[in-house]
């Protein structure tokens, strides 16, 4: 931190060392001045920190993939096809002449069915396991694209808490960043960059869910060898302004349940928060069931600015059966009041969201499996999580953990706006 | 104000011998130097009066004047027009403006949906105490004890034999088109809340007996000026009783229903009503921020704005009977989660109010360092230290500052982003060099350039496009090195208490004060002064002034007497 604020007013003085310079005494007191006025402590009182502590509220989440796959070599067979696609393809699934757009889709609606049930009768999102691996269903196989996030298992041997699988390289050349999720929907429609599963914060910015992080223990945002990260469901909607961007500096509670709330060592370094790893979880909204998206083992990997942003990766692993529920097939739905959500309800979504989003739910649920690089069940050696990594971006908030811990009486002191 | 400042000078050096008197009251034993044994002031000087006026009901006061007479779960939907602001004051102009086609059309649909809902078959059995035999008999009897009983509520006077008759006739005839008894009674509703009467406050005089030559309001039109200062609504069935009794001609009387207005849950909405008026609140109903400059601004932020400083005002006020100079001191916050996003502070109560204090090291003090004042007088992108350098001369201290001159060449200071001249402070000392705009900048730019550690919106900085803010300003010799300087700076300028007590005056009586005044003035100041300027005391020191009921005859005051007479040649009573 004092190494920033040393650069700083050495580049003061250089601009003002040059023999072509002219430094009228107006500008060098206003120089001394600044120089003078400027924080001893340099960066420790960022304007976000008080008494060493900070709050955020996720203002963005997407998963952490790559670039676009039809531009590039990462399915070379193709997207993953969803249950019409696949009707499609078959001599019954052509269309008819003089058959209308309407009537086309309606009955590649009807003839996608059959795959979308198994031989038993039972439905194939809900009961995935139910059917077979679909050959339609496309995952990424190669390695030779930069894929986003970061190294989950730096220095561990695979054996010890993951399975044999290939890394990638990162955006800027980093080695062994552990995708595995981005494998299994590289090939599928909507998680390409701006397809609509990757766009799920929408649910957040609507108030649904949300996420906080708070930081204890800070005494300087460039380098700090030991800070208290804690991680939080929000139990409040997240705040907005008039043109629907998330509000810095707004209060919000913490969701009480012990099982929303995580806590993390961490340390600061040239300006990038790392976390030990730990077990996350986090609500997750989709027509109105609610769902549980955890994260075992996760770390945050993010740079901290000056104005408080924290901006990076939250990474870990997505046991797969979990992945799948909140994901594809909203078995685990619930309703505000914690019944389990209608079959029609669950099974309906689950069915729609496969046609609209462009997989088979037998054939993701096969692929998380077959991608799987974590947590190794001791019994069969089967890894049943899948390292997924979320790009995040959060802004300063006000966390509080105890609602009956107000500032009623209190004197309050303000941030300032360091602009 | 205009008046005002023809003569501020004279006013000024009244006030200071004032001063004098009053730190002479401070030093000697009781009883010298023209203060009574009890340290009180000098008695009322004799009354002067001024013209009456005819003053259009506020929308403030539309409503709570429904609520009043008929529940405060009588929806009013109705949009106001705006009101025209004469002499720093909505209060002045309402006695000014004139009444637009919108407004009668707005005023129409009201009292049609306010009419409807009282008479509907829900209510109705609330509202009267008779009933017709069935609906489609037209009840006379009941029809006029309707009319006689609301008919007193709304126009705030007993009304004649043949007002009555009339609005009976009028819910007979709409019997007789609708086929329904409370159909036909909604219409002499709607015929009583459209009339002048009740639109109007309409004040009626009668010769005062004590001072001859002059003229006083008579009782019920004292009833209504009485209770829509202290209350801000109609006079209520027991101040009615009061005026019809005679009583609010006697001093005990009058003291009684002072005394009891003022100790009512309805006072504070009387002083909620004057500082609203004050501090130019309407004017949020057209300010406009920059979004993404301020996202934090928003139709929430700025009601919870206004309230704020609204619930600081009350509660120091009257809740805790404060002095009035303390409002420029206090630190108390009242807090919301949206105004807790614009101070930068945690507010953890989802829904509702918590109150805390601004940290002792803070230069947030005063509510004239709250959002509501810092927010509404600034540009929409960037602060604007002439704007509430102007505002707290205009607002606070009564001191009218001249529009800027024509083709004034603002390029250098609306340009905000600029790296040369990176704060407004810099920015103002460049076209401060115009000579036809240096004389007033050098009035208002001090005032507000200690405000300048607070953004467009009111948010606290220390910087501005990365350079340190200079907070220093000076106040008429006082000066100071940021807004904790400025606070204290006006807690103790000798022109905020009378500024309050001039303008307190000219809101209650809803016109600006007559040369004659200037005692009466002096007197006021002087009593809010000993009384330790406790403004619900002043408030009671003017509604208890015999100057207050006092009405000018036309070779006094004008033509306030032609205004009264109308009002009785159409009808109302004397």
């Amino acid at each position: 931190m004092a190494e920033a604020i040393r650069y700083s007013r050495t580049a003061l003085s250089t601009r003002t060392d040059g023999p072509r310079t002219r430094v009228t005494l107006r500008a060098l007191s206003m120089l001394l001045a600044y120089i003078m006025l400027q924080p001893s402590a340099t960066y420790a009182d960022a304007a976000f920190i008080q008494n060493g502590n900070a709050g955020f509220v996720v203002s963005h989440i997407a998963y952490a993939l790559a670039g676009d796959a039809p531009e590039s070599i990462a399915c070379p067979q193709g997207m993953s096809l969803s249950v019409q696609d696949i009707f499609a393809q078959t001599a019954k699934g052509k269309r008819l002449p003089q058959e209308s757009d309407d009537d086309y889709a309606a009955r590649l609606r009807d003839g996608g069915k059959v795959y979308s049930t198994a031989p038993d009768g039972q439905n194939l999102c809900t009961n995935p396991e139910a059917g077979k691996p679909d050959p339609n269903y496309r995952t990424v196989h190669v390695s030779t694209m930069p894929v986003a996030g970061i190294d989950l298992d730096a220095g561990r041997a695979p054996a010890a808490n993951s399975c044999a699988h290939q890394d990638f390289t990162g955006r800027n050349g980093e080695p062994g960043i552990d995708n595995q999720f981005y494998r299994v929907v590289g090939c599928t429609r909507s998680f390409q960059p701006t397809g609509q599963s990757n766009g799920f914060d929408i649910e957040m910015l609507t108030g649904s869910w949300g996420i906080l992080i708070a930081l204890a223990g800070v005494d300087d945002i460039v380098n700090d060898d030991s800070v208290e990260v804690s991680f939080f469901a929000n139990a409040d909607p997240i705040q907005l302004s008039p043109t629907r961007d998330p509000l810095a500096y707004a209060t919000y509670l913490v969701d009480p349940d012990p099982d929303f709330q995580a806590h993390a060592r961490g340390r600061i370094e040239n300006g990038i928060l790392t976390t030990e790893p730990t077990d996350v979880q986090f609500h997750h909204v989709v027509n109105s069931m609610y769902l549980v998206r955890p994260l075992r083992d996760a770390r945050l990997h993010a740079t901290l600015s000056r104005d408080g942003v924290l901006e990076g990766y939250l990474a870990g692993y997505t046991p797969v059966e979990a992945m799948y529920d909140f994901q594809y097939g909203y078995r685990s739905g619930k309703t505000r009041t914690g019944e389990l959500a209608p079959d029609k309800l669950r099974a309906g979504s689950a069915n729609g969201a496969a046609y609209v989003l462009g997989h088979t739910c037998n054939g993701v649920y096969y692929a998380l499996y077959e991608h799987a690089d974590g947590h190794p069940d001791p019994a069969t050696g089967k890894c049943t999580s899948i390292s997924t990594q979320y790009a995040i971006k959060a802004i300063p908030a006000f966390v509080i953990e105890d609602a009956a811990h107000t500032i009623q009486g209190n004197p309050v002191a303000e941030h300032a706006d360091a602009r | 104000m205009r008046d005002n400042w023809i003569h501020a000078a004279p006013l000024r050096a009244v006030a200071r011998a004032c001063a004098l008197t009053l730190a002479a009251c401070a030093l000697l034993p009781f009883g010298l130097a023209g203060c009574d044994k009890h340290g009180e002031t000098h008695a009322e000087p004799e009354p002067v009066g001024g013209p009456t006026v005819l003053r259009r009901l506020t929308e403030s006061q539309y409503r709570a004047t429904v609520a009043d007479i008929f529940g405060p779960d009588i929806p009013v939907p109705a949009r106001f027009e705006r009101g025209l602001r004469v002499d720093g004051l909505l209060a002045i102009g309402s006695s000014e403006s004139g009444m637009s086609p919108f407004s009668i059309e707005q005023y129409d649909a009201a009292a049609l949906s306010i009419a409807t809902t009282v008479l509907g078959v829900d209510k109705r059995d609330t509202y009267l105490s008779c009933a017709p035999a069935s609906t489609d008999t037209f009840a006379e009897d009941c029809a006029r004890q309707f009319v006689q009983r609301y008919g007193l509520q709304l126009w705030r006077r007993p009304l004649a034999d043949a007002e009555v008759n009339a609005l009976v006739d009028a819910a007979r005839r709409g019997h007789a088109q609708l086929g329904d008894f409370y159909a036909g009674l909604k219409y002499a509703l709607v015929g009583m809340m459209v009339a002048p009467e009740f639109l109007l406050r309409i004040e009626t005089t009668e010769a005062d007996a004590q001072h001859p030559g002059l003229l006083q309001l008579d009782a019920f039109a004292k009833a209504t000026r009485l209770s829509y200062f202290l209350t801000n609504s109609t006079p209520d069935q027991e101040l009615l009783r009061a005026a019809d009794a005679g009583e609010l001609d006697t001093d005990a009387g009058l003291s009684r229903q002072v005394d009891r207005l003022i100790a009512s849950p309805r006072f504070a909405g009387a002083v909620r009503a004057y500082f609203e008026d004050m501090l130019q609140f309407d004017l949020f109903n057209d300010l406009a921020k920059d979004p993404i400059i301020y996202p934090a601004f928003n139709s929430t932020l700025a009601a919870d704005a206004q309230e704020q400083t609204l619930r600081t005002i009350t509660e120091l006020l009257i809740d805790q009977d404060g002095d009035y100079r303390n409002l420029f001191t206090t630190r108390d916050a009242w807090l919301t989660r949206a105004l807790g996003i614009a101070y930068r502070v945690p507010v953890a109560t989802r829904n509702g109010w918590e109150k805390a204090q601004f940290a002792g090291d803070s230069t947030r003090i005063g509510i004239q360092a709250h959002i509501a004042f810092l927010a509404l007088h600034a540009h929409p992108g960037r602060s604007s230290p002439s704007l509430r350098g102007k505002a707290i001369r205009e607002v606070f201290l009564c001191q009218e500052v001249p529009p800027p001159p024509p083709n004034v060449n603002f390029s250098v200071v609306q340009d905000p982003s600029s790296t040369n001249l990176p704060t407004a402070r810099d920015r103002l000392e460049i076209h401060r060099t115009e000579p036809s705009c240096a004389g007033c900048h050098r009035i208002m730019d001090p005032l507000g350039l200690a405000l300048e550690n607070f953004d467009g919106l009111g948010t606290f900085r220390t910087v501005e496009n990365a350079a340190l803010i200079d907070a220093s300003g000076a106040l008429d010799g006082v000066e100071f090195s940021n807004a904790a300087g400025l606070a204290q700076a006006l807690h103790s300028h000798p022109e905020t208490p009378r500024c309050l007590v001039e303008k307190m005056y000219r809101f209650a009586v809803g016109r600006d004060t007559a040369w004659d005044e200037r005692a009466y003035m002096d007197y006021l100041t002087e009593a809010f002064t000993v009384g330790g300027y406790r403004v619900p005391q002043l408030m009671r020191t003017i509604a208890l002034s015999k100057n207050f009921f006092a009405i000018a005859t036309p070779e006094e005051g004008g033509d306030g007497h032609q205004l009264a007479n109308l009002a009785t040649a159409n009808g109302a009573q004397p």
